[in-house]
């Protein structure tokens, strides 16, 4: 089993209702929670974020594109972050999804260091890392009906950008997506096989556009009164 | 990455003192072997005392950086993956050797007992060394990091930080041997050559990862052009916002960057504090152990300096989502 999330670039619209969505559910959650703020109503705000957005402009104006990409833990197969772990807090259960025992850190972040990601956050008011943990404590809650046991990013998202399953099963949601729309992982090169997948953008449809004749058929009467009897007559449905 | 002045001090005296040691050991055992005169064992074991010293400061300063100390004990759980944990498990086996095998050397009754844990204590220096650099160069985000000139260079400054401190206590009690000096000016200038090296890989544009790669531009993430582009063009592309208006964890642990003059001045340090310096004593005053004294001090802020340089100049991936161009 690969528990993982599939995320549509083309249709996010990077509004971070995932992540708000996110801090307000974990932020709550036994497994690692609370998300500690610091100075939050402060000159200085700052927190742990299990989530985060960010913008990038590809290509150049004006053949360029606005391109949000939401990051949060990829829980990769070859979990760098579960191997350097010392203390063996940080581990990756049969479903895929990678925890940390907030009971054992010892907060020595190498876990941080060794995620190319920038996953995981060191929670400076309990010294422990914490990091995405794919919702663990409400995707296999049977007291859910089972359309809620998904994780709280991807049912706040408004533009269903986010998609949760099996990403080991090739007949689920969320593998038909990645094969369908050619889904990728971030910095695959490094061999750490992250198990979320991104799709890339669609591409637009080119507009067509017939020339001059065609612009200059709707061209507008010249007179006032021209103008009113060309509306008449469009409202009149002739 | 942002340079933490606990790891920095750790990994400055571990490096001198088990060096040292090393050499201490070597020494002992070159002693009755009877190769070339013989150094008294009071020295050695003085020497030593002092080398031992160091290392456990170093030790000691390797947990303040730890934001949860009190389950710092549970670091000897994951061995057989992580190499924090062998470092640890290393540096536990090795304290207490190391002080029972200075000891001795103090008491010289047990002269012949002293051969086996003079080679414990050479092989758990070099492994507490090798784990030591494989914590920072088994990182594959960081390109500065990944690569075997950080065991190599890490390993030969440990031995010349620890001759130039050896050379200098033998100095104190005495004539140090020149085959001792001559040692210890080697060690200095393999360190120098790795350096080099290392620092021609920096430069390099080896295991160099770029935004663009880290986004997934090469996968699609990208405009179609409506014109061809021109041959050899490169798709490009810019952070417009991070998605927050303050500092995070992540721009604090990564985001340390170092001024190009800043670097000039550390550079110049090291080479001269920690490797010329140090070189220029043993080759023309190394009679002088006031001297050394000057030459130890001037070595290890060289060898601050690069060790502070090793994580300010180190750029994680992480650097690339919130968009700076390449590591």
């Amino acid at each position: 089993m690969k528990l993982g999330l599939v995320i549509d670039l083309d249709t996010c619209v990077g509004c971070h209702a995932c992540a708000t969505a996110c801090k307000q559910w974990n932020g709550a959650s036994a497994i690692s929670g609370p998300l500690s703020d610091y100075d939050p109503y402060g000159d200085d705000p700052s927190g742990v974020w299990f989530n985060r957005i960010r913008h990038y402009e590809v290509g150049a104006y004006p053949e360029s594109k606005t391109v949000n990409v939401p990051m949060s833990c990829l829980h990769c197969e070859d979990a760098a972050c579960v191997t350097v772990c010392p203390t063996g807090a940080s581990y990756k259960r049969e479903d895929g999804i990678v925890l940390v025992d907030q009971e054992r850190c010892m907060g020595c972040n190498l876990c941080a260091w060794a995620c190319p990601y920038g996953a995981r956050e060191l929670d400076a008011a309990s010294g422990t890392m914490k990091k995405c943990t794919l919702c663990a404590d409400r995707v296999h809650d049977e007291r859910l009906p089972p359309e809620d046991r998904q994780p709280a990013c991807v049912l706040a998202c408004p533009t269903h950008a986010r998609h949760y399953g099996d990403l080991d099963d090739p007949q689920s949601h969320v593998s038909v997506l990645v094969a369908e729309r050619g889904g990728f992982g971030l910095l695959e090169s490094l061999g750490y096989r992250p198990v979320n997948r991104y799709l890339p953008p669609r591409q637009p449809r080119p507009v067509v556009d017939d020339g001059p004749a065609s612009r200059a058929s709707a061209a507008e009467p010249a007179s006032a009164l021209g103008r009113l009897a060309a509306l008449a007559r469009a409202a009149l449905g002739r | 990455m942002r340079p933490a002045l606990s790891v920095v001090a750790f990994t400055l005296l571990s490096g001198a003192g088990l060096g040292a040691l090393v050499l201490v050991a070597f020494a002992d055992l070159a002693g009755r072997a009877g190769l070339g005169a013989p150094i008294a064992p009071a020295v050695l074991a003085r020497t030593g005392a002092v080398a031992l010293a160091l290392t456990a400061a170093g030790f000691a300063s390797s947990s303040l950086h730890l934001a949860n100390p009190r389950n710092a004990w549970r670091s000897l759980a994951r061995w057989r993956t992580s190499w924090l944990s062998r470092e640890a498990l290393c540096a536990i086996a090795f304290v207490p050797g190391a002080a029972l095998y200075v000891a001795m050397l103090f008491d010289d009754a047990v002269a012949a007992a002293r051969v086996p844990l003079a080679l414990a204590v050479v092989a758990l220096a070099w492994l507490t060394l090798y784990c030591t650099s494989m914590i920072y160069a088994s990182l594959k985000p960081i390109r500065q990091w990944h690569t075997r000139h950080v065991p190599a260079a890490y390993l030969l400054l440990g031995h010349a930080s620890g001759g130039v401190l050896f050379a200098g206590t033998l100095a104190a009690y005495g004539d140090v041997p020149p085959a001792w000096t001559l040692g210890a000016a080697l060690l200095l200038l393999a360190a120098a050559f790795v350096k080099l090296d290392y620092y021609a890989y920096l430069a390099s544009d080896a295991k160099r990862l770029t935004l663009e790669e880290a986004i997934g531009v090469p996968h699609g993430v990208a405009p179609a052009p409506r014109r061809p582009p021109p041959p050899g063009s490169v798709m490009r592309a810019r952070l417009l916002d991070a998605g927050h208006s303050r500092g995070t964890f992540l721009t604090h642990e990564f985001g340390y960057a170092v001024s190009p003059r800043a670097r000039t001045l550390l550079r110049a340090m090291f080479w001269v504090g920690g490797l010329l310096v140090p070189a220029l004593w043993l080759a023309f005053g190394v009679r002088e152990w006031a001297g050394g004294v000057a030459a130890l001090a001037a070595c290890l802020a060289g060898l601050g300096a690069e060790r502070w340089l090793f994580f300010a100049e180190a750029r994680h991936t992480v650097r690339l989502y919130h968009g700076e161009p390449t590591t």
